[in-house]
């Protein structure tokens, strides 16, 4: 690997100077001339059949001028897994019943927020009340309420994987366990809350909506179906975005009214959620049921595993489905497994649906696995580090039919932390303790169930006779720092600097299709394409370079700090800013072109590439309380070659934030399926001083696949933190706990319970 | 976002007395006082509270004052901000135990632009000052236009949202007497999240006598865990006129637990808060003892 | 019936007229353009909105746009000097101390109004008096680093003007 001018050094954000003096726009910000404000009627009821709407009241408002309902909507269903049409099971406005509290019922356009806000009191919907189903284990009985009438026991969807003889595997172990675990849901709880802005062209017929999304693509396709329009009328552009951790995915009912409004009125229409809004009627969390069957060697050695669940799903499909499959396949890492069952069941329930997550499958399979194995490894007396790296994936590494591992730095972090758990952790107190835990995390995924004929992304790069670089992307920014990865990996590949590129990204009119921002895909997918793009410019390049110089086709040239040589003669070359003006001239006077794509191939069938590590949580548990403190915490990271040292660290420490919420604190009870908490008074997020100082090493391995040989950063680290806050507890009082969010309620009255049977 | 969609008359008088006459014209249902307006405002924002007028009174300057005296004790304006108590250099001499509260009490904007009148005068039953003002034998001074009068911190809040005050009435001054000699006063909350709303809070304040041996007065105050902030009395006859021990404030604790009659929310269980009145008794007396032993 | 409002905003004097039911961040955000300041939650327990009226650090949807009458304001667009970013801006910037951004106004504001009141804070010192701060984003340590980074540039910039 040569030394790399950009890659690899820690490099500013190019959005930075905009973020930090408030002139960065977000969807939030923005307004349009005549903008009319939009605001949502929301059902009441978790399960209800419409029997009427009157909106004539609303209507004769001041200041109002559109009010809908569904049947003003075009009837487009629409949803995220387009190649199973029933499971496209979601509509603009409820036509026929309301599933969930909060589903839309109607939508208002009026001049003002306030006169919107104030018109949905005057809309009269009348109910009919309906027997709601709130849990799967009761939505998948025979008598249940249907969500959807034409689904059976609420079955929306299911998974198997296997391989291997998991029964032969369970009569060759010695040691067998069962553990049942409750997963409970988080919200992603983005800043920046779902908003949107739409305008309709009453000349053209085009729309244009701007929003708050992961995935413009996504979200065109949303459009497109539910508005039964063609694809290509509908532009549909990202400005920064406060936050998504996977809950702004889908097409969401703020786009889609808001462009129906648009419509209706010709005038652009914005529609912003409330707080409460983003709180019980914006995607969550999958809760679910997960039963984990494991069969070791009494050296510890996995022989099977049988993995079985039941999520709740809530009322619609969106990215649910694919939740099932991901924890499915989770639950095996990252340890080799040689045989394996999992069954998985997505169940429709009478609540808000629910979707990914940041760490989308991996945070829910990997609490159960992780904990787990603490307790195999007491019982067969084994120390819980020995005991993983015994079963530790290593590079090359195949499930069969399944995925395959390339890259692989899990044994070197599992050294690393274990070396500075020794070194650091000298002085634990009676009350304190450690827990440890691996994690993996894929680097998008490879299935393509929102039935796209396009390649994952693409990018354009065209260069201008100055050589200043305009970049076209799709790649969703959405804080992780993708806008700067993409610059950096388009100047590493022409050899010219950050300042010389400008990035145009996230607009489905100017750039070629990405999928978006979800399952840690883009440094893959998405540098990947810009890469390739701009390897074809280059290539435009040193085919001049090589011209001018007339040398043989068998001497290599190379671009590097903003020159064009010979590679083994460097001092004969060219500046990149001469060869381009050059090539503009050879090429008819038009600027340099490359277009670029990448859709991952013969990389099995789930994820071209895995991220891993290892994680120790040091914990103080106050046994009066129930009260854990996370005093520490050490991270030992492999993603391949890191593109921007300070992303990837802004990445784990974001990750470790989430995983100790949702392992601690963060929860959504309900109440007949009502969200009971939806404030930030009452979900409780860690603030600054809940945040121990977090210290990480990186482990740098190559991923041949990946630009540069980088991978995913830290959407790993969100899922060991729960499980090994879980174990740290476990070591302490021995106390142990089937679900997540480890209150102190909830961990005091295990420590009593653990105390009580030992008395 | 929500904002306050519905329409009232603002008024802003600018001493005492004009509030006072402008409280007197309105009746109680139609009319508000706001001074900082960090709990009013976003209850306003959410509809549940929707005056027709609203009387703001942050610009009543005189209002706004700290001043200590060994013989008077220590008078608090009611519109001093949360952030000038935490930062009073004579409070943090002599009433550290308020600058400690205020320090962990919401957020720095908060305590900026909040004050501690409106904040009892609001009366959450885990608001902090009320808790801590019990603990300290404070009194609230109310003034109305026929005159003046103070009820003990203990009397002012009533239930849920509802204190001593009349309709026509303004909370305008916190008076704490100066703390006897050999007296320690610790307030902690519980919450899992660092300063967060506790779910339970214990201010307690011991006085030992002349030899530091016995406990010659204790007041022991509670939050959270009733309608209103609240002393445990026979917690404290447990341990007047006793040497403090481990035991005995474990045994108090489980007294106090069983005088409050705390609810079960979403955030925890009532068996839960009467658990943590007992650790936090047990671990409050203990550090109010080291500071009464060391004053 | 709308009020008069007379406050500076950023150093520029205003003379406006409000409905006595607009917020601060209303009149900032939409009477002003000011739309650098955020709003996040309805609870007021985020502190995205916070701006510095007086020096102080304050949640602008918290307060009534009426009660700034006659007060100076501090919002984020008011922090630098022409093209040249505030130390704790640029300080921001190069610890990383944002991704999404959103709350990154508030956080700068805030810090403005700590490091002028304490000029040389300790990590907890900052912690603390961050604590009012939602970021989903960055887990909070990159932030105190900038923070105490801003503290030494601003330091060293008050040296500097002090040897001229």
């Amino acid at each position: 690997m040569s030394e790399y001018s950009i890659i690899g050094k820690p490099t500013t954000n190019v959005d930075g100077a905009a973020k930090v003096s408030g002139e960065a726009v977000y969807t939030f910000d923005m307004t349009l001339p005549n903008m009319l404000y939009g605001k949502l009627l929301r059902s009441p009821h978790p399960h209800a059949r419409i029997i009427s709407i009157d909106t004539s009241e609303a209507e004769k408002l001041p200041g109002v001028k559109a009010v809908i309902t569904g049947k003003d909507t075009p009837g487009g269903r629409y949803g995220l897994w387009r190649r199973f049409p029933e499971l496209c099971d979601q509509e603009v406005l409820a036509t026929t019943k309301v599933r969930f509290i909060g589903d839309p019922v109607a939508a208002v356009a009026a001049v003002s927020e306030a006169i919107a806000e104030n018109a949905l009191d005057f809309i009269n919907v009348e109910y009919e009340l309906l027997p709601a189903v709130f849990e799967p284990l009761d939505a998948i009985k025979d008598d249940a309420p249907l969500v959807h009438d034409d689904c059976d026991n609420n079955i929306n969807n299911t998974r198997h994987i296997e391989w291997g003889d998991v029964d032969e595997g369970f009569k060759n172990s010695d040691y067998i366990r069962e553990d049942r675990f409750i997963y409970s849901s988080q919200h992603p709880s983005p800043t920046e809350v779902h908003n949107s802005l739409a305008s309709y062209d009453k000349g053209n017929g085009r729309l244009t909506v701007w929003s708050s999304t992961q995935s413009p693509y996504y979200l065109q396709l949303g459009l497109a179906d539910g508005l039964k329009m063609r694809e290509g009328d509908i532009r549909v552009i990202k400005p920064h975005v406060g936050g998504g951790f996977g809950g702004k995915n889908s097409t969401m009912p703020d786009s889609v009214n808001a462009a129906v409004l648009s419509m209706k009125t010709g005038r652009p229409v914005k529609i912003v959620f409330n707080r409460e809004e983003e709180f019980t009627c914006t995607e969550h969390r999958t809760a679910m049921h997960l039963a984990v069957k494991i069969g070791l060697k009494k050296d510890g050695t996995i022989m099977a595993k049988e993995f079985k669940l039941i999520t709740d799903g809530g009322a619609y499909t969106a990215l649910g489905a694919t939740t099932l499959y991901l924890t499915g396949t989770y639950a095996t890492f990252p340890y080799k497994i040689p045989s394996y069952r999992y069954d998985g069941v997505r169940t429709y329930t009478n609540k808000m649906w629910a979707t990914s997550v940041r760490n989308f499958g991996g945070t829910e399979a990997i609490y159960a696995s992780e904990t787990q194995l603490d307790r195999a490894a007491h019982d067969l007396g084994i120390d819980p580090i020995e005991i993983r790296r015994k079963n530790a994936m290593t590079p090359g590494y195949e499930a069969p039919g399944q995925y395959n591992v390339g890259s692989c730095g899990l044994l070197p972090s599992i050294d690393k932390v274990e070396e500075r758990i020794k070194e650091k952790w000298t002085d634990l107190s009676k009350d304190e303790g450690v827990g440890f835990t691996l994690f993996a995390y894929m680097c998008g995924g490879i299935f393509n169930w929102i039935d796209t004929p396009y390649a994952f992304s693409g990018a354009m790069v065209k260069v201008n006779i100055d050589g200043t670089v305009d970049l076209f992307t799709q790649g969703s920014d959405i804080g992780q720092g993708t806008n700067t990865v993409n610059v950096m990996i388009c100047a590493e590949e022409l050899g010219i600097g950050i300042e010389d590129i400008r990035l145009h990204p996230a607009d489905t009119a100017t750039t070629p299709v990405d999928l978006g921002a979800w399952a840690s895909r883009e440094t893959m997918m998405n540098g990947n394409a810009v890469k390739d793009a701009a390897s074809n410019v280059k290539k435009k390049l040193i085919e001049v370079a090589r011209m001018k110089l007339g040398e043989n086709i068998v001497y290599d040239l190379e671009v590097k700090d903003k020159r064009i040589f010979l590679a083994l003669r460097p001092e004969r070359g060219f500046s990149y800013y001469d060869i381009v003006k050059d090539a503009i001239k050879l090429n008819d006077g038009e600027p340099i072109l490359g277009v670029g794509h990448y859709t991952p191939h013969r990389k099995g069938m789930v994820s071209p590439a895995w991220s891993f590590g290892s994680m120790a949580i040091r914990v103080k548990v106050d046994r009066e309380t129930g009260l854990v403190e996370v005093k520490d915490v050490i991270v030992a990271h492999d993603c391949g070659q890191p593109i921007n040292p300070l992303g990837v660290r802004g990445q784990v420490e974001g990750s470790v934030h989430l995983g100790l919420g949702w392992g601690l604190c963060e929860d959504l009870p309900t109440d007949n399926g009502l969200i009971l908490n939806p404030s930030f008074a009452d979900y409780k997020i860690f603030r600054t001083r809940d945040m121990p100082q977090i210290e990480l090493h990186e482990v740098p391995t190559y991923e041949p696949g990946g630009p540069f040989g980088a991978k995913e950063s830290a959407e790993g680290a969100v899922a060991p933190t729960s499980p090994a806050i879980a174990n740290a507890i476990y070591n302490v009082t021995g106390a142990t706990f089937d679900s997540n969010v480890l209150k102190p309620e909830k961990v005091l009255k295990a420590i009593r319970e653990k105390e009580g049977k030992e008395n | 976002m929500k904002n306050i969609i519905f329409d009232f008359e603002y008024l802003a008088p600018k001493t005492l007395e004009e509030a006072l006459t402008l409280l007197s014209q309105y009746d109680e249902e139609e009319c508000k006082v706001i001074a900082g307006g960090q709990s009013l405002l976003i209850l306003m924002r959410q509809r549940l509270i929707t005056p027709e007028y609203l009387i703001d009174i942050k610009g009543i300057s005189d209002l706004d004052y700290i001043k200590f005296d060994e013989k008077e004790g220590l008078k608090i304006g009611a519109l001093t901000t949360h952030r000038a108590i935490e930062k009073s250099p004579v409070i943090q001499k002599e009433f550290s135990v308020l600058s400690e509260m205020e320090q962990n009490l919401s957020n720095v904007e908060t305590r900026n632009w909040g004050t501690i009148g409106g904040d009892i005068a609001h009366a959450d039953p885990c608001g902090d000052p009320a808790v801590v003002l019990i603990a300290l034998n404070a009194k609230i001074k109310m003034t109305g236009s026929s005159g003046e009068r103070t009820v003990d911190a203990e009397d002012f809040t009533l239930d849920y949202f509802e204190t001593a005050l009349h309709h026509d009435e303004l909370l305008t001054e916190i008076q704490v007497p100066t703390l006897p000699p050999n007296t320690g006063v610790k307030f902690t909350k519980f919450s899992q999240i660092v300063g967060d709303l506790g779910l339970a809070s214990v201010a307690m304040l011991i006085t030992l006598d002349e030899n530091k041996e016995t406990c010659s007065d204790v007041r022991i105050a509670l939050g959270g865990v009733a309608i209103a902030p609240m002393r445990a009395k026979k917690a404290e006859d447990m341990l007047k006129g006793k040497k403090i021990s481990d035991a005995l404030l474990a045994e108090a604790g489980q007294v106090a637990s069983e005088e409050t009659s705390p609810t079960t929310d979403v955030q925890a269980s009532e068996e839960y808060r009467r658990d943590l009145i007992k650790v936090l008794v047990k671990r409050v007396g203990n550090e109010a003892l080291a500071r009464a032993k060391k004053a | 019936m709308k009020k008069e409002l007379k406050f500076v905003v950023n150093g520029n004097p205003y003379d406006i007229w409000v409905e006595p039911n607009t917020l601060l961040v209303q009149v900032l955000r939409d009477e002003l353009g000011l739309r650098g300041t955020h709003r996040a939650c309805d609870s007021g327990t985020c502190c995205a909105c916070t701006v510095n009226l007086d020096g102080m650090a304050v949640k602008s949807c918290s307060i009534l746009a009426l009660q700034a009458n006659g007060r100076e304001i501090l919002t984020i667009e008011g922090m630098a000097n022409g093209a040249e970013l505030h130390p704790i801006q640029q300080a921001f910037i190069d610890n990383w101390a944002f991704q999404c951004g959103f709350c990154t106004s508030g956080q700068i504001m805030a810090s403005n109004a700590l490091l002028k009141e304490n000029p040389n804070p300790t990590r907890e010192e900052v912690q603390l008096q961050m604590d009012g701060h939602l970021c989903r984003c960055t887990g909070y340590n990159m932030i105190n680093e900038a923070i105490r980074d801003a503290a030494g540039r601003l330091q060293a910039q008050k040296s500097q003007e002090k040897t001229k």
